[in-house]
């Protein structure tokens, strides 16, 4: 089954619209060309590519610990998530498994990063409905989170932290005590956002029953994630095909059977209380131990060899973020090729902003969170 | 299996690795998807200097199985998979714009992310990164691409 939009009458003159590359509601750089009768969008094509850097080539050119920084600048707001996915894959390339430590170190990063993400989603969000105060909200709460990025790191965003083998540097007392206040403390700030949303009825009647997304169709077009979870199926990587130490974590997987805008967005702050969930198991249960593998230290790095080829797959917070890598021996990668979630997320828009009212375009467009370092590369 | 597969081997993440000639990839893949294969995860077009490979990842939703469907191409050529999978038509139009492989029978096969009039593909092994192209936008609002640094308005 193959879904495509009815077409529309090509002889007649529609009225048509050009919607960004810099629009505020395009979350970056995205450009929708709309084709309009009145109102109601008859015809939306979306154009992409202006943030395209091609990291893929980059990555190809270059030693397989220095491609890491191309990953942080692709979902440049979840870029932990982003350098975890490169690792799955280049570390079972070059046959360099990360030690226990290592391994749930990157479980709370990268669950950090995940509540991190939304957080900049749900106040981006808000502002596309015209909603100021969720916003300044949201990015307080996000800000704790980079200074714990900022303590291991030394950076807030783009913070290059793992690397092959393990993790940069060990993470101290004093960081797993200020991650434990965290947890205790944004649970009740995460509600407080969650009634600024829920509590506003405007909001609330601009986005039921709208944006319908049919679980069959979104399996059609690739979606994953969030996404996909609200359209009622139950499908997460972490639970599907655990990688790192996922199995051994307690959590749920969140799903909404409405398929609507409101289930997308309630699907993703359930998430964000599973993911404290699994950071409050996770710095319990951190053992003690080397945090990089001896086979990569830093010395070693460029003389790494990847032999083989890999898929390893990750659940980002935009969805099954995929990274392939084909080896030939050498110190470089022959070919890298990245799954990008929001790319795939956004090739569905088509299909769901089709006889909708132009304001409820931007809702739609709102709810499946795009980022445009990754969709773009 | 309905097609003949030229090798079955097995990948570092231990996945499954069919390979198949071009001309029985659709009929495979069609087999695959009946099979309960729904999910189309990636394509990957790789330029092996000869010859371009391009890679299929097939994911089964229900039973959580993978399958990666491997084809070459001699000359450029690929038949499209974008009647099966809705997610095939960007997947495609990506590798058309980065690797330069013509996917025939796909509904609007334009490049992804460069404009239209850029010269090369850029994942070629032998595409020169030396020339510098720049974009600019014409009047009607659409961007092409030059080797003129003073063009444009």
């Amino acid at each position: 089954m193959v879904v495509e939009g009815e077409k529309i009458d090509q002889s007649k003159e529609w009225v048509e619209l050009n919607i960004g590359p810099q629009h505020p509601s395009t979350h970056g750089v995205l450009r929708l060309r709309v084709k309009l009768d009145g109102e109601t969008v008859k015809e939306v094509e979306p154009i992409i590519g202006y943030l395209h850097r091609n990291a893929e080539k980059l990555c190809e050119m270059d030693y397989y610990c220095d491609s890491l920084i191309y990953f942080d600048r692709m979902d440049y707001v979840g870029a932990m998530n982003m350098e975890l996915g490169y690792l799955e894959a280049a570390e079972k390339v070059l046959g360099i498994p990360p030690p226990e430590r290592a391994q749930w170190i990157r479980v709370i990063m990268a669950e950090l990063n995940r509540i991190a993400a939304h957080l900049v989603w749900a106040g981006a969000f808000g502002l596309d409905l015209g909603m100021l105060t969720p916003f300044f909200y949201c990015f307080i709460e996000r800000e704790k989170i980079l200074r714990i990025f900022t303590a291991v790191s030394g950076s807030r965003q783009q913070t290059n932290y793992m690397s092959i083998g393990g993790v940069y540097q060990d993470i101290d007392d004093q960081i797993i005590y200020d991650i434990d206040q965290f947890t205790e403390e944004f649970p009740k700030k995460l509600e407080e956002i969650f009634n600024t949303f829920v509590k506003n009825d405007i909001f609330i009647s601009r986005n039921k029953g709208v944006g319908i997304l049919e679980p069959e169709v979104a399996i059609e077009y690739g979606v994953t994630g969030p996404m996909l979870r609200a359209s009622g199926v139950e499908y997460d990587v972490r639970k599907a095909e655990p990688y790192l130490v996922y199995d051994k974590l307690n959590f749920d997987i969140p799903v909404s059977f409405k398929k609507d805008n409101l289930a997308r967005f309630l699907v993703r702050f359930e998430e964000m209380r599973q993911s404290i969930r699994i950071i409050k198991q996770a710095i319990k249960k951190i053992p003690d131990g080397p945090y990089f593998n001896p086979k990569a230290k830093k010395s070693l790095m460029i003389r790494l060899r990847g032999e083989g080829e890999a898929y390893a797959r990750t659940e980002s917070s935009k969805g099954e973020f995929g990274v392939y890598i084909v080896a030939d021996g050498s110190v470089k990668p022959y070919r890298v090729h990245v799954r990008s979630p929001a790319m795939r997320n956004l090739s569905v828009l088509p299909y769901l902003a089709k006889d909708v009212m132009i304001a409820d375009l931007f809702s739609i467009s709102g709810t499946t969170d795009l980022v445009f370092g990754e969709v773009d590369r | 299996m309905l097609v003949e597969i030229i090798e079955e081997t097995k990948g570092k993440d231990g996945r499954r690795n069919l390979k198949v000639a071009k001309e029985n990839l659709v009929e495979l893949i069609k087999d695959l998807k009946s099979k309960g294969y729904d999910h189309l995860s990636l394509i990957t077009g790789i330029d092996r200097k000869d010859r371009l490979e391009v890679v299929y990842h097939l994911h089964n939703m229900k039973k959580n199985e993978y399958i990666v469907v491997r084809t070459e191409t001699m000359d450029e050529r690929m038949p499209s998979i974008s009647s099966l999978y809705a997610a095939a038509n960007w997947e495609e139009r990506e590798q058309y714009d980065m690797l330069g492989i013509v996917f025939e029978g796909h509904p609007n096969l334009k490049r992804l992310f460069l404009p239209e009039s850029w010269v090369g593909h850029p994942l070629r092994k032998n595409y020169d990164l030396s020339k510098v192209q720049y974009i600019n936008m014409d009047e009607d609002g659409n961007d092409y691409a030059t080797f003129d640094p003073g063009d444009g308005w």
